[in-house]
């Protein structure tokens, strides 16, 4: 078994000492390599789990693999075209490296990465957007094509390298928050969002005022200490805009930052809840709040398992939900990541066998255990 | 003509006739007749049409429809160009246009739940005292309704800043093909586990029924600028949209129409179009005031570049709302031209439109067909319109020959298929030229986890024997110690 592997570059691996213990690690350089691993995967009923950065793995049900993918080494940007605004990228390259040279031309793919070692892929699988969400729609509207390996080994090629297109099924779609079960996101081609000229950040005392007097701004946020509007803009534009508010002004945006905490949480309302989500917040939990989307990012020191179940209680009652996104393992054994199932589960387990028919790939990591 | 409810499908019509009553159960030939098109080249032969009313009747006649056999198309306005709702191989044709009713707006999250029948521009006009649209608008929208708009994942020329109509909705009531009720998708955003609504919407009714959806309405802008802006050639035109782009600006829309289609226009709207210039680009900016203005300015500057001839503005709602006519009535104005006509849609990369266009009409040269065009340039979505008169033999042939070879060149140039009609009928055979035989049985897999057995819209999309793949070596357990 050994040698079979031996083909497969394994260079990095060992450098990331979060990566949790398996049989083997592997490292693919290209995709048939991760093809060829994954057939062996297949071959040997092998669980797998696949490894970017290793800053979403908190995400879903958790899994005992013996086989860890890391997609670290496809990591190519593949082709950059300015002028069409588009971009085609390996899953395992950095977000915050692909961001840093797409700045030179005012360029952005809008992903989260507050980690630098956050990778495209890994933020596409755990279904992330940025806070600038409110103004552009989620990460899933910019995925245009992607190139996934499927639990099988096969390669396949869905959507297409242009900002509008029908053609056949929206898988490259279906992929984003599948964590992997789906496939490994090989590559991905993303539409781009030009930067503009100029950035604010105002402080509010009513987001909901806010929201109702800007028009489209890029974020209103809120935590603990406070709420602020970011505008981006033409530098006339932000200047309007931000008269409308009359809080304090200060250039560039100053997102929030929260300091980590061993448990996570995402509440997720629909957006005239938020207020109410707040309140029912407990007090001890940190958070940064996406007003007008219905995201709460919290962070919390202990379990609070009760408190939690309470919340999500309350959550699902409204049509949200209150999910974990980060926790010792034994969390994970008391309280369900995901909560109440989605509607349709039979759908998505079928689709799932379609691309992974023996459960190799992330198995068991979505709601409902699929 | 074929299948009609005679024979063993008595009992189905029965089934039918049991749920809907009889008035909405039509199967005589004139019926089946006007129910057999869409607004595109393609004729089926429906073997009963059905006029649906609520979910729980969708659900008992696809029952019925699975129990019997009978294959399910699902059908709008009939306004769809690439044959997605033509029966092809006969079956109940499942019309949802009665199922128009706008349930709840909620200001609030600004979201309306609707029925798939509601026309398009009536879903804006409602929430237009709330200051919001429904964001998708093709250019059939005082005809097409949102269910069509779900099927096919419309575009229109908006789709530019605000996207296509999946990003404008976020959860659907379907019947499933057991006919079951689910709802997937939710008002809160990222709803857990795999994102079905988004591989529904544009699955053109082979997945399922769409019976309700939650749409996003969109807040409209404070201020909004349109201009018409005249060049001497297409390549100006052209070089201006990627000059616009580059600079960093996504406008609402930018729209570019040929002398051909120009002329037809004013011939019967008289909007003073400049007949005279080679290309027209409709460039609009919306958004606050200084921010329109800006990008207008900018705009302006670009075209001057690209040696626009003129740039005119509009000055009011109602030159705006003439300019807007012009390009959403083409389609209607083409008939002076030639009494039928075929309106394609591919997509090139958007930097590549200059000479995607250039070969457009060398191929209308070759095949002697009249090219005209009017199309998204923002989003390189090309729309050649071919005019002919199909009552000449072979003529049908000749323009669907050059509407392949035209697919063909936008491949060649890295682009696409389709950019907003859908495949359908009309190019499930082009389907291989940008897809492998693994890329189309993951589809074909995909067709198969929602309706293994084929009941909804059966044959279109995905080209015959697409789910057919063996895939390399076979992979018992334990076989490989």
């Amino acid at each position: 078994m050994k040698s079979r592997f031996g083909a497969i570059p394994a260079a990095d691996i060992s450098a990331d000492q979060a990566i949790p213990p398996a049989e083997i690690a592997v490292a693919p350089t290209t995709l048939e390599e991760a093809s060829e691993a994954l057939r062996i995967a297949t071959e040997r009923r092998m669980k797998v789990l696949i490894w970017g950065g290793g800053n979403h793995q908190g995400y879903g049900h958790r899994v005992h693999p013996d086989m860890v993918l890391v997609t670290t080494s496809l990591n190519r940007v593949e082709v950059w075209e300015p002028e069409d605004l588009t971009i085609v990228a390996g899953a395992g390259a950095r977000v915050s490296q692909v961001e840093e040279m797409l700045a030179d031309e005012r360029q952005t793919t809008l992903l989260p990465h507050s980690s630098p070692t956050a990778t495209i892929g890994g933020a596409l699988a755990a279904g992330l957007s940025s806070y600038k969400r409110y103004r552009y729609g989620p990460s899933r509207d910019r995925v245009l094509e992607t190139t996934v390996v499927t639990g099988d080994g096969r390669i396949v090629r869905s959507g297409g390298r242009v900002v509008k297109n029908v053609t056949g099924y929206d898988i490259p779609r279906l992929m984003v928050g599948a964590l992997g079960r789906l496939g490994l996101i090989g590559s991905v081609c993303l539409k781009l969002i030009p930067t503009p000229a100029a950035a604010v950040t105002v402080s509010v005392d009513d987001p909901a005022a806010a929201l109702a007097v800007l028009y489209r701004p890029l974020a209103v946020l809120s935590t603990p200490s406070g709420h602020s509007a970011y505008l981006w803009g033409t530098q006339a534009e932000v200047e309007s805009q931000a008269s409308r508010l009359g809080g304090e002004v200060q250039s560039g945006h100053a997102w929030p930052l929260m300091r980590s905490r061993p448990v996570a949480w995402s509440l997720r309302l629909p957006p005239s809840r938020m207020t109410e989500g707040l309140e029912r917040l407990p007090d001890s939990w940190d958070y940064v709040a996406q007003q007008g989307v219905g995201i709460t990012e919290c962070v919390a020191d202990q379990d609070e398992i009760g408190a939690a179940s309470e919340l999500r209680g309350w959550a699902e009652s409204v049509g949200g939900a209150l999910v974990l996104t980060n926790g010792p393992e034994t969390l994970y054994e008391r309280i369900d990541p995901w909560g109440t199932p989605p509607a349709g589960l039979e759908y998505q387990r079928k689709l799932v066998a379609g691309f992974d028919p023996y459960r190799v790939l992330n198995g068991g990591r979505l709601p409902g255990g699929i | 003509m074929a299948a009609t409810l005679t024979g063993s499908n008595t009992k189905f019509r029965d089934d039918l006739i049991r749920v809907l009553g009889a008035e909405r159960v039509m199967d005589s030939t004139l019926e089946r007749h006007l129910y057999a098109k869409d607004a595109g080249v393609y004729t089926g032969n429906p073997t009963v049409v059905v006029m649906i009313e609520t979910t729980e009747e969708v659900a008992q006649v696809v029952r019925a429809a699975r129990r019997h056999g009978i294959p399910v198309v699902a059908r709008g306005a009939g306004t769809g160009l690439s044959a997605g709702a033509v029966p092809e191989v006969g079956g109940m044709v499942l019309v949802t246009t009665r199922m128009n009713r706008i349930e709840e707006i909620d200001t609030e999250n600004r979201t309306a739940w609707v029925g798939p029948g509601v026309i398009n521009l009536d879903l804006s006009a409602a929430t237009t005292p709330f200051g919001m649209h429904f964001a998708p608008d093709p250019s059939s929208q005082s005809a097409c309704t949102v269910g069509g708009n779900i099927a096919c994942n419309s575009g229109g020329p908006h789709c530019l800043s605000e996207g296509s109509t999946v990003n404008h909705v976020l959860a659907l009531e379907v019947v499933t093909d057991t006919g079951d009720v689910m709802i997937v998708g939710s008002g809160a955003p990222d709803p857990i586990g795999l994102d079905l609504r988004g591989i529904l919407v544009g699955s053109e009714g082979t997945l399922g029924i769409v019976t309700r959806a939650l749409v996003k309405l969109t807040p409209n802008p404070p201020d909004v600028r349109t201009m018409a802006v005249a060049f001497p050639t297409i390549e100006d035109a052209a070089a201006t949209v990627s000059g616009i782009i580059a600079a960093g600006l996504i406008p609402a829309a930018l729209e570019m129409m040929d002398q051909l289609m120009m002329q037809a226009i004013e011939n019967w709207l008289h909007a003073g179009l400049p007949v005279e210039a080679g290309a027209l680009l409709l460039a609009e900016v919306t958004g606050v005031t200084e921010a329109v203005a800006a990008e207008a300015e900018i705009i302006t500057s670009i075209a001057h570049g690209n040696n626009a001839l003129s740039v005119q503005v509009a000055a009011s709602p109602e030159e705006r709302e003439i300019l807007w006519k012009s390009r959403k009535s083409a389609f209607g104005a083409v008939a002076q031209a030639a009494p039928d006509y075929y309106l394609h849609d591919t997509v090139v990369p958007r930097t590549r439109l200059v000479e995607a266009m250039r070969q457009v009409y060398e191929i209308g040269e070759r095949y002697e067909i009249i090219m005209m065009n009017v199309f998204h340039a923002g989003d390189g979505n090309l729309h050649p319109l071919m005019a002919f008169d199909a009552s000449e033999p072979g003529r049908l042939d000749k323009v669907k020959a050059a509407a392949d070879e035209l697919v063909e060149l936008c491949v060649e140039k890295g682009g696409v298929l389709s950019g907003e009609h859908g495949i359908g009928i009309e190019k499930r055979h082009l389907m291989p030229l940008l897809f492998t035989e693994m890329d189309l049985d993951a589809q074909a897999r995909v067709k198969e986890a929602f309706d293994a057995e084929g009941v909804f819209n059966p044959g279109k999309v995905l080209p015959e024997g697409s789910r057919c793949f063996d895939f390399g070596r076979p992979v018992p357990e334990g076989a490989w110690v």
